[in-house]
C-alpha cells in the first residue's frame, strides 16, 4: 500500500489524543507534582524527606527482600513445572493438570490470597488444624511470600513454557548420542537455551511482586512494604499528595530498570527456524521425580484457595463446619454487595469493549498500514507495560482529581486499558502481522474502501485473537485492586476494592463468597471465549 | 494499449528502475523476465498503481494513467500466494467483488467463468482444502469476475508442480485470447516465459535488457546477459532433456 488513508489518519489521531491524555499527560502531572514543595516551589526537597523518613527506608527494603526471595522461589518451581511439562512423559493428564490449574490464581484477585493464606495457614487455619500446630507466622514475610509465589507463578510459568516450545528437542538426543553426561546435557540442551526465559521469569516475578498492592494489604501486618507506604501516604489520616508522588516515582524505578533488562535478556533467548516433535527418550527416575514433584507444587497451590470455597458454605468456619446457604443468600440480599458486584461488571465489560477496540486498532495501524509515526504505537506500549497500576491510578488521581472525570466508571476503564495495554496489544500485532500481506490490495482492487476490507476480511480472519483480547481485558479488570484503589469512590466501589474495606470490619464470609462470585465469573467468561474460539478454528487451516 | 513511457524509480536513493520504455498491444501476452532483484515486481506494481513512479508515464487506451490510484485504473492482479480469504469458501471468494459493485458481472457470466476454470466441483470448499492448482484458479476468477482491462499475474507457476504448471499455462493463454484480455506476468523462469508469452521484457539492473518475441530472443540475443543468463539456461535444459531421451527426440 503506497499511501495513508484518511480513515488511518483518524484512527491515529484518536489513539494518540488518548495516549497522550491518558498516559502521559498523568504521568508527567505525576513527575511535577513530585517537585512541588510544601511552600509551593520546586525542588527536591520531597525527596530529601523522603530519603530521611526510616519508615520509607526500611520499606523499601522490606519489598526487595521479599520480591527478590520470591522470584527465587517463582522461577525455580515455574521452571521445575514446565520441565515437567515439555520434557518428561509425565502422565498426560497430570501435564493437563498442571497447564490449567497453575492458570487459577489469575482469576482470583490477589488480595483474597491473603485471606486465603490466613485461613489456610492461621491460628484457626485448615492447615494449621491437619497438622495439628502452628507451621509459621504468616502475617509479614513468610505470608508475603506465600502470595507473592502463587501471584507470579502463572506468569512465569507462561514465560518459560512458551519458550520450551522453541527449544529443539532433537538436540538432546544429540548431545546423548555424543556421550554427554546427564549434567552437562542438561546444561547445554535445557538450560542455556531457556537463559533468557529464566531471567525474564525472575525480572518479571519481581516486579509484580515489588509493585502488588492486594497481598501486603490483607496478609502483610506490620511488615510495611513500598505498596503499603504509598497507599498510607495518600489515603491514611493525613494524605500527603507531595509524598505520594515521591514513592511513586520511587516505586517506578526498579519497574523501567525490569524492563530495560527483560528487554536486554530477550536476546539471550535461542530463535530455531525449524524444530521437529521428537520423541523424548525414557527415563523412570526422572518422570516420577518431576511427577511427584509437579503434583505436590499443583495441590499446596490449590490447597491454599480450598478455603475459599469451603468458608462460604459453612456456618462458622471453622468452629461449626455443618452446610449452610446462609452467607450466599445474605449477599444477593445485601444491596451494597450486589451493587458492587454490577460495578465490577459494568467495568469489567466496558474495559473488555474498549480496551479491544483501541488495541486493535492500534495493532492495525502499526502491522498493516503504512501510516508516518506508527512506530509511535510501539513505544507508547512500552511504557504502559513499565508502568505499575499503582503509580497509574495515583497520577490519575492527581491530575483528574478537579475534572468531572473524578469518581466515575469512565476513568477506572480508561486506567485498566492503559494498565493492561501491552498484552492484548501484541497479540493482536502478532496476528495481524502472520496474515497475508496483499488482502488489503486484494480488497481495494475487488471495489473495497479500507475499513470494509478490515471488516469483511481482516477481522473475521482474527476472530479467534479478539477473544482472547477481551477476555484478557475482562479478567484483569475483574481482578485488579492496585490499578483502582486510588480511582474508585463510594458509587463506583468494584469487588477487589470492596473487599479491602470489608476485611477491617472482619467480614471474610463476605469476602470470600465475593471472590467466588469474581472466579466464577472469570471462568465463564474464559470458558465462552474458549469454546467461541473453537468454533472459529476452522478456518486456520 | 498500454503504454510506458520513460520511467523510472528509486527507493531511498538506489535505482530500481531506469527509462523503461515500451508498448503493448491489446490481447498480447507480455512476461517480464528478470532475476531477483532486477526490478520486475517493481514494475508490475507501477502498472498496476501501487507504487508511485518518479518519472515517467504509464498511459493506457490513449488515457494517462500516472497518477490515477490503483482502485480506479481497472486494472486487477493475482498475487503470487493467491491472498484469498480463508474465512470464506471459493465461491465466496469468486464473488466477493460483485458485492461492491453489482453489475459489473451478471450471474450468467459469473456461472461461465466457474465452468470456464472448471471450479463448479470444489464451490462449497474452504481455502485450505483447495490444492494449489485450484486455489490459482479461484483467485483468477475472482479477479475476472471485476472484468480487469488489464491482467497482471506475478510468478502465477512458481507454487505450482510438475502436470498442473502446464495446464495452468493453457488456461492463462486461452484467457487471454477468449476475453481479448492484455495479460503481463511476471517470472523469473525463462522456460515458462519463452512458451507462454507473445513478447518478453527482460529487464537487469532496473534496464530493459531486450523486449522481442520469442523467436527474436532465441535467435537474436541482444548483448550477453540475454546469451549468458538467460540462453544458456534453456541451452542446459536443452541438454539434459536429450540426455535423457536421446538425440532421436530432438
Amino acid at each position: 500500500m503506497h499511501n495513508a488513508k484518511p480513515e488511518m489518519r483518524t484512527i491515529f489521531i484518536i489513539i494518540l489524543i488518548l495516549f497522550f491524555a491518558f498516559l502521559i499527560a498523568p504521568l508527567l502531572a505525576l513527575f511535577f507534582r513530585s517537585f512541588v514543595t510544601d511552600d509551593g516551589g520546586a525542588g527536591f526537597s520531597n525527596y530529601m524527606e523522603a530519603l530521611s523518613n526510616n519508615a520509607l527506608i526500611s520499606a523499601i527494603g522490606n519489598s526487595i527482600k521479599v520480591s527478590g526471595a520470591t522470584a527465587i522461589i517463582t522461577t525455580t518451581l515455574a521452571f521445575t513445572l514446565a520441565y515437567a511439562v515439555n520434557c518428561t512423559r509425565i502422565y498426560q493428564p497430570l501435564k493437563s493438570a498442571v497447564k490449567v490449574g497453575i492458570l487459577i490464581p489469575m482469576l482470583i484477585p490477589t488480595i483474597t490470597y491473603g485471606f486465603a493464606i490466613m485461613y489456610t495457614f492461621g491460628n484457626q487455619g485448615l492447615l494449621t488444624k491437619l497438622f495439628g500446630r502452628n507451621l509459621f507466622e504468616i502475617y509479614g514475610f513468610n505470608g508475603l511470600l506465600i502470595g507473592y509465589v502463587i501471584y507470579t507463578l502463572p506468569a512465569a510459568f507462561l514465560l518459560i513454557h512458551n519458550s520450551f516450545k522453541y527449544i529443539d528437542k532433537k538436540f538432546i538426543i544429540v548431545s546423548k548420542l555424543m556421550g554427554d553426561r546427564t549434567l552437562r546435557s542438561f546444561l547445554n540442551t535445557v538450560v542455556r537455551p531457556l537463559l533468557g526465559a529464566l531471567g525474564g521469569a525472575f525480572v518479571l516475578s519481581f516486579i509484580l511482586s515489588f509493585t502488588d498492592f492486594g497481598i501486603p494489604a490483607s496478609v502483610g501486618g506490620t511488615y510495611d512494604v513500598v505498596a503499603t507506604q504509598l497507599y498510607q501516604a495518600m489515603l491514611g489520616s493525613i494524605p500527603d499528595f507531595s509524598q505520594g508522588a515521591v514513592i511513586a516515582v520511587l516505586m517506578l524505578f526498579p519497574a523501567v530498570a525490569g524492563v530495560i533488562l527483560l528487554n536486554y535478556l530477550e536476546r539471550f533467548n535461542f530463535h530455531y527456524d525449524k524444530f521437529s516433535e521428537t520423541e523424548l527418550t525414557p527415563s523412570k527416575f526422572r518422570d516420577s521425580f518431576f511427577g511427584v514433584t509437579a503434583a505436590i507444587v499443583l495441590l499446596a497451590m490449590l490447597s491454599v484457595f480450598a478455603v475459599m470455597f469451603i468458608t462460604p458454605f459453612v456456618t462458622a468456619f471453622p468452629y461449626d463446619l455443618s452446610f449452610t446457604w446462609q452467607h450466599i443468600t445474605g449477599i444477593f440480599q445485601s444491596n451494597d454487595l450486589v451493587s458492587v458486584y454490577r460495578n465490577s461488571l459494568i467495568v469489567a465489560v466496558l474495559t473488555a469493549v474498549l480496551g479491544t477496540v483501541i488495541t486493535y486498532g492500534a495493532a492495525l495501524l502499526n502491522a498493516r498500514t503504512p501510516i508516518k509515526g506508527k512506530q509511535a504505537v510501539d513505544i507508547f506500549s512500552m511504557i504502559t507495560n513499565t508502568v505499575p497500576g499503582m503509580v497509574l491510578g495515583l497520577s490519575y488521581l492527581l491530575l483528574f482529581n478537579n475534572s468531572s472525570l473524578k469518581g466515575t466508571f469512565l476513568i477506572i476503564v480508561l486506567c485498566n486499558i492503559m494498565h493492561y495495554f501491552t498484552t492484548p496489544y501484541l497479540m493482536a500485532k502478532n496476528a495481524l502481522t502472520k496474515m497475508n500481506p496483499g488482502w488489503e490490495t486484494s480488497g481495494e482492487l475487488l471495489g473495497d474502501n479500507w475499513i470494509k476490507t478490515v471488516y469483511r476480511v481482516i477481522l473475521p480472519n482474527s476472530v479467534s485473537t479478539v477473544l482472547e483480547m477481551f477476555s484478557y481485558y475482562f479478567v484483569n479488570a475483574m481482578v485488579t485492586i492496585s490499578g483502582v484503589i486510588f480511582l474508585v469512590s463510594a458509587q463506583t466501589t468494584v469487588v477487589a476494592s470492596k473487599i479491602n474495606e470489608l476485611q477491617h470490619f472482619a467480614k471474610f464470609n463476605e469476602i470470600f463468597v465475593l471472590s467466588v462470585l469474581i472466579f466464577l465469573t472469570n471462568l465463564l467468561v474464559r470458558a465462552v471465549c474458549d469454546a467461541l474460539q473453537k468454533r472459529t478454528a476452522i478456518y486456520k487451516k | 494499449m498500454l503504454e510506458l513511457q520513460n520511467i523510472s524509480k528509486q527507493f531511498d536513493q538506489k535505482v530500481v528502475l531506469e527509462n523503461i520504455d515500451l508498448k503493448i498491444n491489446s490481447g498480447e501476452i507480455v512476461s517480464l523476465l528478470g532475476p531477483s532483484g532486477s526490478g520486475k515486481t517493481t514494475l508490475l506494481n507501477i502498472i498496476l498503481g501501487l507504487t508511485r513512479i518518479d518519472h515517467g508515464k504509464v498511459i493506457f487506451n490513449n488515457e494517462d494513467l500516472s497518477n490515477v490510484d490503483m482502485k480506479n485504473r481497472g486494472f486487477n492482479i493475482v498475487f503470487q500466494d493467491y491472498a484469498l480469504f480463508p474465512h470464506l469458501n471459493a465461491y465466496e471468494n469468486i464473488v466477493y467483488g460483485l458485492r461492491n459493485k453489482k453489475d459489473t458481472a451478471s450471474a450468467e457470466e459469473v456461472r461461465e467463468y466457474i465452468e470456464f476454470l472448471e471450479l463448479k466441483p470444489h464451490l462449497k470448499k474452504r481455502i485450505g482444502e483447495l490444492s494449489g492448482g485450484q486455489k490459482q484458479r479461484v483467485a483468477l476468477a475472482r479477479t475476472l469476475v471485476t472484468k480487469p482491462k488489464l491482467l497482471l499475474l506475478d510468478e502465477p507457476l512458481s507454487a505450482l508442480d510438475g502436470v498442473i504448471k502446464e495446464s495452468i499455462k493453457e488456461r492463462i493463454k486461452s484467457i487471454a485470447k477468449e476475453f481479448n484480455l492484455t495479460t503481463i506476468i511476471v517470472t523469473h523462469d525463462p522456460e515458462e516465459a519463452l512458451t507462454i508469452s507473445d513478447k518478453i521484457l527482460i529487464i537487469n539492473q532496473g534496464n530493459i535488457s531486450q523486449f522481442g518475441t520469442p523467436y527474436e530472443i532465441i535467435n537474436q540475443p541482444k548483448n550477453d546477459f540475454v546469451k549468458d543468463f538467460i540462453l544458456r539456461q534453456l541451452q542446459i535444459k536443452r541438454q539434459n532433456i536429450y540426455n535423457l531421451f536421446g538425440e532421436k527426440y530432438a
